[in-house]
């Protein structure tokens, strides 16, 4: 108990430490309607994780922004267990076959309002899947998406530039 | 080397119909009828004790009319490794079925169905693996007359899953989509009670057709997509795809570019390990320590992107060496880094040893026998914590690491805490790698360009210890330096049924905690 506590003295804070260079972000494409739609979740946003068929590095990066360094959290982000829970989805890969009536359920099951933001250049156009025979198209061929955050994989400070963005509709 | 082969090819003098050496791993042809029994003396027989590590199949259409299929054995000791083929010419399409003799083989041989339409014949569970209920009939992707970007219809369909039926029996279904931020997958478990009775895992939603789109590329063309076959194994399959084409193209890599590779592989692996060992004290409530890995995980990400410019280590490796080098002050760099993240870890390594209520939650659960672990061919941290000592990067040295020794770590327990311990080992064996690395390098080259174009048919065989396991490449050349086939294996695909019989007699609140102790991948078994 005593080390841990030693542990965790020692540690100095360490929210808040990347560098963020705005500069060469991808250009987000935050549509007016979707800064409109955003506007209820301005101060809490609960969002849902659905992959659709991501190489997995996209959900890493999701999974980042929980750590202490990210700690989305302090901007009233939180990441629910159930899309009936949600705000918003973030989806992630292109649509597999497999996946497609999974997404479409998901979809459903989230009240509205909602947002649905494409994470990842596969979430927006299939990436380096695109026309193979098991993947369906990309998110938006299946249902209305709001925001597209380009990158493969997008990184954090990515993902929370444009959750500020939402923020300040 | 080969002892072991030679005394196969003593035992079957004469049965075997022709040997060949591809690129220095020995290729038995045997007659179909021949196989179940070869196979089996290879398995069984206490001198060669080979374990199956690859079962695949190639459509050698339109050159010629037939189907080949491949069985790659790894023998005693895990250094030797050996081939043995069949053919199925003209209309045939059914082979005799291993699975009764090797356990390994059953995903192998139903995979073989699914996408070849290849039928093993005594297979005792021939449900369709990777295509789902509502494909069509007779759809298989990897026959050559498959266009790749065929459009897929739907029809109705049910898939059965093994059922357990009695008083108090349940099932409990879970997924595809999942509570956490991870993949999908279905599991479906049988319980009576608290304990788990029976699971069954349920894949194959994210399959993206990977293998079949590796077939419209160029040999040298292919690592983008081999890095997002499982986007945390980034370096692990590119660099397994880059030894594969290399061999294929007779390139040698300078060593410069050896041993960056193997920096960047124990580099991912750092950063996957310690995120593992994070979640895994996060799933029995320990969120302290879960804070501070992540903390320290999000440092080599970050460093990763400084050295880089990718946090993934995308784009580095290319055919014929690297796209980056490393500056002697960045490599000072990448070594303060670790200078200060080694004690910070030892410290809390430290804390995570003594503490009860964490040594009462992971040992003893999800236990893998050493027996059980055998009989699937477990690969990586699950087998190193089940008594097999395997680990490519000793075994069978890849890219710089003849010259660099690696002490593989090995644990009997096989429950959960030794998963943790195998992987706590390795972060300071890969630390210790990337000194190691740093007092080595000389400058020099770091990349070569192809000269030569392989014949069409010429195949190769690489294997890379990922920080996962071993990860496996069967690539063979087609038409104007195109890619006729690409097998891929990687080791979730192996270790994923092994689960299935790791959470038996568990109960499902543990499941998680067990499912993260493999930490397997849904992207990389699904292809
Ligand atoms: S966008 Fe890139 S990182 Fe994200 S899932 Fe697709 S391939 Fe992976």
């Amino acid at each position: 108990m005593f080390k841990m506590i030693k542990k965790s003295l020692k540690t100095a804070t360490v929210t808040g430490q990347y560098t963020s260079d705005s500069d060469n972000a991808p250009p987000v494409q935050c549509t007016a309607e979707a800064k409109r739609k955003a506007k209820p979740f301005r101060k809490s946003l609960t969002i849902r994780e659905v992959d659709t068929g991501s190489c997995n590095a996209c959900e890493m990066e999701m999974n980042a922004l929980t750590n202490a360094v990210y700690d989305i959290e302090r901007f009233g982000v939180h990441i629910a267990a159930s899309p009936r829970h949600a705000d918003a989805l973030v989806v992630t890969g292109p649509v597999t076959v497999n996946m497609e009536s999974a997404l479409k359920d998901v979809f459903k099951t989230t009240p509205d309002p909602k947002l649905v933001i494409a994470l990842g250049d596969c979430a927006i156009n299939c990436g380096v899947f695109r026309d193979s025979y098991s993947v369906t198209g990309p998110v938006d061929r299946h249902v209305q998406v709001d925001i597209r955050i380009p990158g493969c994989p997008p990184k954090p400070t990515d993902i929370l530039n444009v959750l500020a963005e939402l923020r300040r509709s | 080397m080969e002892t072991l082969f030679k005394k196969f090819m003593a035992q079957f003098e004469g049965r075997v119909l022709n040997v060949r050496h591809c690129h220095g791993i020995p290729v038995a042809n045997v007659a179909k009828e021949d196989l179940s029994m070869m196979a089996r003396y290879i398995h069984q027989d206490k001198a060669m004790h080979g374990t199956l590590s690859l079962l695949w199949a190639v459509d050698h259409r339109p050159c010629e009319d037939r189907y080949e299929l491949l069985y790659l054995f790894t023998l005693r000791g895990y250094q030797e490794w050996m081939v043995l083929t069949i053919d199925l010419g003209g209309e045939e399409r059914v082979f005799p079925s291993i699975t009764p003799v090797i356990h390994a083989a059953q995903w192998y041989e139903r995979e073989i169905r699914d996408m070849f339409g290849l039928i093993a014949q005594g297979h005792p569970d021939l449900r369709r693996l990777v295509r789902h209920e509502h494909w069509p009939k007779g759809t298989h992707p990897l026959r050559k007359t498959y266009a790749w970007n065929s459009v897929l219809t739907r029809e109705q369909g049910e898939y059965s899953f093994n059922r357990i039926e009695g008083e108090g029996v349940f099932e409990v279904a879970v997924g595809p989509i999942h509570a956490g931020v991870i993949e999908p997958g279905h599991f479906r478990f049988s319980v009576a009670g608290e304990p788990v009775m029976q699971l069954e895992v349920r894949h194959f939603w994210k399959h993206r057709g990977v293998e079949k789109l590796f077939e419209q590329k160029l040999l040298t063309a292919g690592v983008p997509l081999a890095e997002r076959i499982s986007g945390d194994t980034t370096v692990g399959h590119a660099l397994a795809y880059c030894e594969a084409v290399e061999t294929l193209l007779g390139l040698e890599v300078p060593l410069r570019a050896k041993y960056l590779r193997c920096v960047f592989l124990e580099l991912e692996r750092l950063h996957n390990h310690l995120g593992d060992v994070g979640a895994i004290c996060n799933d029995v409530a320990f969120t302290l320590a879960h804070a501070h890995c992540g903390r320290m995980k999000e440092r080599i990400m970050q460093l990763n992107d400084q050295l880089t410019g990718s946090r993934f280590l995308r784009g580095i490796i290319d055919v014929g060496g690297m796209q980056v080098d490393l500056a002697p002050q960045q490599f000072s760099q990448l070594i303060g880094e670790l200078d200060t993240i080694q004690p910070d870890f030892t410290e809390l390594e430290k804390i995570l040893a003594v503490n009860a209520s964490l040594k009462d939650r992971l040992e003893t659960t999800g236990l893998l026998k050493v027996r059980t672990a055998w009989d699937h061919a477990a690969l990586g941290y699950v087998a190193r914590a089940s008594g097999m000592d395997r680990d490519l990067r000793f075994d069978r040295p890849f890219a710089a690491y003849n010259l660099l020794p690696v002490k593989v770590p090995r644990y009997q327990e096989g429950d959960v805490r030794a998963r943790m311990q195998v992987r706590i080992d390795e972060i300071h064996e890969s630390m210790r790698l990337i000194r190691q690395i740093q007092s080595d390098i000389r400058p020099g080259p770091i990349r070569v360009e192809p000269t030569t174009m392989p014949q069409p048919g010429d195949w190769a065989l690489s294997g890379v210890e990922g920080w996962r396991g071993e990860i496996l490449y069967f690539v063979m050349a087609g038409e104007d330096g195109r890619i006729h086939r690409c097998k891929i294996r990687d080791p979730s695909f192996v270790n994923w049924p092994i689960i299935q019989q790791a959470v038996m007699g568990n109960i499902i609140p543990d499941f998680p905690l067990i499912n993260k102790s493999f930490n397997l991948s849904y992207a990389g078994n699904d292809l």
